[in-house]
């Protein structure tokens, strides 16, 4: 297992690795930089923006299992499954060209790890196996779907102790199923050891309106002010 | 590539902070179909450019992904960029983060129909982990959260100490968003107010 390092022999304890390191993974010990291997999630900012003096942060070739840390957590990384860098796929930025997330669906991000913290790969089974036993349809592209083992939405083993920056599960229901996978999140809510964001696509309706806010406001979830909005641009 | 969606604030913060994304869909209408889809990417950069962005993914960047992304300080701007992709008729999907209520009232004056919406509930779970709200303020600005909470504490104590000025700093902050949606003049608002 070959991953970032920092080379002892060049390193000057100047500490800007420890600073810009997004999950706290590296210390300064006896005046040199060191990276915690389990808490590293290989997303290379140490390398790409500690401007290391000393040239002492060096990228080796990684293997399985610890590799999928790195397209979870790497902006520059590219998932075979998606061709595009990052861990999320088009969603809705192209939904006026693709109708991914039809008028009567909901589409769902879930991102474990979200803010800044960081997850094992073995959480997100929490919320894959009650998905699952719902019946949502978790987007094909997505690199997340493809660590699924079975049709019971368990996590393939050998991945579950990998440490990802965030983990983005992405689906989208029929409307009407839009409450059961509220319920879902209000549970876990309280259950996780972690924390987690969650963004809800809908289409918008002829008279502007959002359908699916009424439904939020029943389950009492604060919607932010802010969203993204796919102003209709595209043309296929 | 960019998670523009979550970024935190308050209504008041977050007028001033807005994302603008252009992105091809794979096999439907990108450069494996149309032979100019990438040309007309490139025309919304420009666009992009010509209109004042507080950050802008680079130009290196637009010819290698499937996404010209940059951030934006001023609603006009934003107008005025989304009414030049309209009329040069560019077929481009294009994506707008910022506060919906401004988004809605900029669609209708320029006579855009909203597609789709992408909502934010915002975080759940152990919540007790996270930093303060000012630090998520600056740290979200980066979707990939390439932005550690520990340099912004880092440049604050630098600030305070004189060492550093806040340009600088929030210049600093601001590289290692690569995606180019980092605002620049937001993250300076903020580390103002946390020096006080």
């Amino acid at each position: 297992m070959i991953n970032l390092k920092i080379k002892e022999d060049r390193c000057i304890g100047c500490g800007q690795c420890v600073i810009v390191c997004p999950v706290q993974a590296i210390k300064l010990v006896d005046n040199k930089a060191v990276i915690d291997q389990d808490l590293c999630v290989e997303c290379s900012v140490c390398l790409r923006s500690a401007n290391c003096p000393s040239n002492a942060i060096k990228r080796e070739k990684l293997r399985m299992p610890r590799l999928v840390r790195n397209p979870f957590s790497d902006v520059i990384s590219t998932h075979k499954l998606t061709g595009i860098p990052g861990r999320g796929t088009e969603e809705m930025k192209t939904n006026d060209v693709t109708n991914r997330i039809r008028h009567n669906e909901i589409g769902f991000s879930i991102e474990i790890g979200r803010p800044g913290k960081g997850a094992r790969l073995g959480v997100v089974e929490q919320f894959t196996i009650p998905l699952t036993a719902i019946g949502v349809e978790f987007e094909k592209e997505s690199p997340l779907t493809a660590l699924l083992a079975d049709d019971k939405g368990h996590i393939q083993n050998d991945l579950k102790n990998e440490k990802v920056l965030s983990a983005i599960i992405e689906f989208k229901v029929p409307y009407e199923k839009t409450i059961e996978i509220l319920d879902i999140i209000k549970k876990l809510d309280k259950e996780l050891d972690t924390v987690f964001s969650v963004g809800i696509i809908s289409r918008i309706a002829d008279n502007g309106e959002i359908p699916v806010m009424d439904l939020l406001n029943e389950k009492n979830f604060s919607i932010r002010p802010n969203a993204k909005i796919n102003v209709g641009l595209g043309r296929a | 590539m960019t998670h523009s969606l979550h970024r935190k604030g308050t209504v008041n913060d977050l007028k001033n902070d807005y994302v603008i994304i252009a992105m091809l869909a794979a096999g439907i209408n990108d450069k494996s179909v149309y032979a100019d889809a990438k040309q007309r990417q490139l025309r919304v950069g420009k666009i992009m450019k010509n209109n004042n962005p507080t950050n802008l993914l680079n130009e290196a960047g637009w010819r290698l992904t499937s996404i010209v992304s940059g951030c934006f300080s001023d609603i006009y701007d934003v107008k005025n960029v989304l009414k030049t992709i309209k009329k040069e008729d560019l077929g481009i999907s294009i994506v707008v983060s910022g506060l919906i209520s401004e988004i809605k009232d900029l669609c209708q004056e320029i006579g855009l129909k909203m597609h789709t919406v992408n909502l934010s509930l915002g975080e759940f779970g152990k919540k007790s982990i996270l930093p303060s709200e000012k630090i998520l303020e600056i740290t979200t600005m980066c979707g990939h959260h390439c932005v550690s909470s520990q340099s912004i504490e880092y440049f604050v104590e630098q600030i305070k100490k004189g060492k550093i000025s806040l340009d600088k700093a929030a210049e600093k902050l601001t590289a290692p968003c690569i995606c180019g949606i980092f605002n620049t003049n937001r993250a300076k608002q903020v580390l103002n107010e946390l020096i006080e």
